[in-house]
């Protein structure tokens, strides 16, 4: 489903995001993407998203090659990926339910399915009796709910998450967390960059770390650091 | 596309349009009055245009003066076949009488004539054509008819004034698209901050899976809009300072006795004017919206 083969990403200033990294995530599966910052972690993340290109090496995601792609299939590729960042990202002037319903307009489903599927995501998420309410009127951990809605209602196959809980206190980063888990029971495949090192450590999922754009480790049922 | 999302489109650039009423409003203004500037141009290159063609017009008169002793059987024939060939416009017949009374008329001394009858005179025509420049074209065609003696009509002149037409619109042609270019930067820079206002929004579509048209079309819509309503606020305004000029014209005529510039009346060129700004506009307000995303599209 994912698959990087000798990745090197270099910024056109010389920086290294990524080096040499190889890695299959197959789906269903849940990934930590950990390190220090600047580590190539976001890197990593917007390879898979054609935000960025490799330098070197091959990505594959769904059955694209990011590294060989044309403009115009970058929108395909990304229906089939819901992303979700630190800083929520919603539109001001949008209720809740319009930011999610929002994302459906945009890849053209019709109005039947927009009624019906927004309210399934906005359950998922916990988040029904705020509909009608702006982002501003909500709670950071809210916000992200909200964030996290409107990548699913789109059912893609993979979730990219970027320090979703980075501006959140610790409950509700544990909440969102766990929330992230449920999705994933459900056969959506998640990948999760964070600094999250208690809640890594609690949830033994998969760990890949990072080091100077290096992987570093990856361990299944791994923990923060992967040191005994 | 699928219906709905051109409706959804529609109205995205309808509402933007409306919820950025500053923007919309500095958008117009610059629309406005690259209109009025463009016009201004535009109905100046009209009018001298116009009154170099009535120039032409009044000048450009053919005479073809036949053999003195032509059978005038024959000259019927050549009148017959001008009054009908589909160039002329108009072909008056100079009988040897009329051109001697026309001679008597117009010398100082009728004396002079004295002894002459008008059979020293040619017979000849006289006559206009629709449009000047075929002349030269026309006059080759006459001078090999038998019983045509000659041919006169102001050639250096009809070549200077055509030479100059040329040139006027070649020119005007060209100062015309450079301020078209230069207004469609301006809005494009005007539309930039719309779009700059809302790179949120186009990041998150983006990421979301929005195609770039998608993206551009509400855009181009109220580009559009914005091309559309700048142009008739741009043509009332011509209108009516138009008027104002013509009837400052037609008052100094009247005063000096004289026009030198013929206006055309307005409702004559109206609807090309409406019909050039309308083009213009939306043409102008399409790419500027273009040229705005463009940069933001690269996510
Ligand atoms: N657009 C860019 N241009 C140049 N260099 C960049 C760019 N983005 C990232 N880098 C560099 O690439 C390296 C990896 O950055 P990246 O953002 O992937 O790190 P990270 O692990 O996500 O860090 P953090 O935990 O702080 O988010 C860093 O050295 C960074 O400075
Ligand atoms: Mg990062």
């Amino acid at each position: 489903m994912i698959e990087f083969k000798s990745v090197t990403k270099r910024y056109s200033n010389g920086a290294i995001g990524l080096q040499d990294a190889s890695f299959t995530i197959e789906k269903g599966e849940f990934v930590f993407v950990v390190g220090p910052s600047g580590s190539g972690k976001s890197t990593l993340l917007k390879l898979i998203l054609h935000e960025e290109v490799p330098t070197e090496g091959e990505v594959y995601v769904n059955g694209f090659s990011i590294h060989n792609m044309r403009r115009s299939e970058i929108p395909y590729l990304r229906r089939g990926l819901g992303v979700v960042f630190q800083d929520f990202r919603l539109l001001p002037n949008k209720t809740v339910y319009d930011n999610v319903a929002f994302a459906m307009q945009i890849v053209e489903a019709q109005p039947k399915e927009i009624r019906r599927q927004v309210p399934v995501a906005l359950a998922l998420v916990g988040l029904s009796k705020k509909a009608k309410v702006y982002p501003d009127q909500l709670s950071g951990g809210e916000q992200q709910r909200v964030s996290l809605a409107r990548a699913l209602v789109n059912n893609p196959s993979i979730l990219l998450a970027d320090e979703p809980t980075g501006n959140l206190d610790p409950g509700i980063s544990r909440e969102i967390m766990y929330l992230l888990d449920e999705i994933n029971q459900r056969g959506t495949t998640v990948i999760v960059a964070t600094h999250e090192k208690s809640l890594v450590d609690e949830m033994e999922k998969r760990v890949i770390s990072l080091d100077y754009g290096r992987i570093i480790h990856d361990v299944q049922k791994g923990n923060y650091t992967n040191e005994v | 596309m699928k219906f709905r999302t051109i409706k959804y489109m529609i109205r995205e650039g309808f509402s933007n349009t409306y919820k950025n009423l500053l923007m919309t409003l500095a958008s117009l203004t610059m629309v406005v009055s690259s209109l009025l500037i463009f016009g201004l141009f535009l109905l100046v290159t009209l009018i001298l245009t116009f009154n170099l063609k009535q120039m032409e017009k009044q000048i450009a008169e053919v005479v073809i003066w036949l053999d003195k002793d032509i059978a005038p059987l024959q000259a019927d024939d050549i009148e017959l076949r001008l009054k009908n060939d589909e160039r002329v416009l108009k072909c008056d017949r100079i009988t040897k009488e009329q051109a001697f009374a026309e001679l008597n008329e117009a010398l100082e001394d009728p004396s002079l004539l004295k002894g002459y009858t008008p059979e020293f005179l040619s017979e000849s025509f006289r006559l206009r054509l629709k449009d000047a420049g075929q002349i030269d074209e026309f006059a080759q065609e006459m001078r090999t008819f038998t019983g045509v003696e000659d041919i006169d009509f102001p050639k250096d002149f009809l070549d200077k004034l055509s030479l100059i037409l040329k040139w006027i619109n070649a020119g005007s042609m060209f100062i015309l698209a450079l301020l078209l270019i230069i207004s469609v930067s301006i809005i494009s820079n005007t539309i930039k901050l719309t779009v700059y206002a809302r790179r949120r929004e186009i990041g998150i579509m983006k990421y979301i899976g929005a195609t770039d048209w998608f993206i551009r079309w509400p855009f181009i819509i109220e580009g559009i809009i914005i091309g559309l309503v700048g142009s008739v606020i741009s043509f009332v305004i011509t209108g009516y300072l138009y008027n104002a000029l013509e009837t400052y014209i037609n008052s100094e005529a009247v005063v000096s006795g004289m026009s030198l510039i013929r206006m055309l009346p307005l409702k004559d060129i109206g609807g090309q004017v409406l019909f050039v700004y309308i083009i213009i506009g939306v043409v102008m307000g399409a790419v500027g919206s273009i040229i705005s995303v463009r940069k933001h599209l690269n996510v």
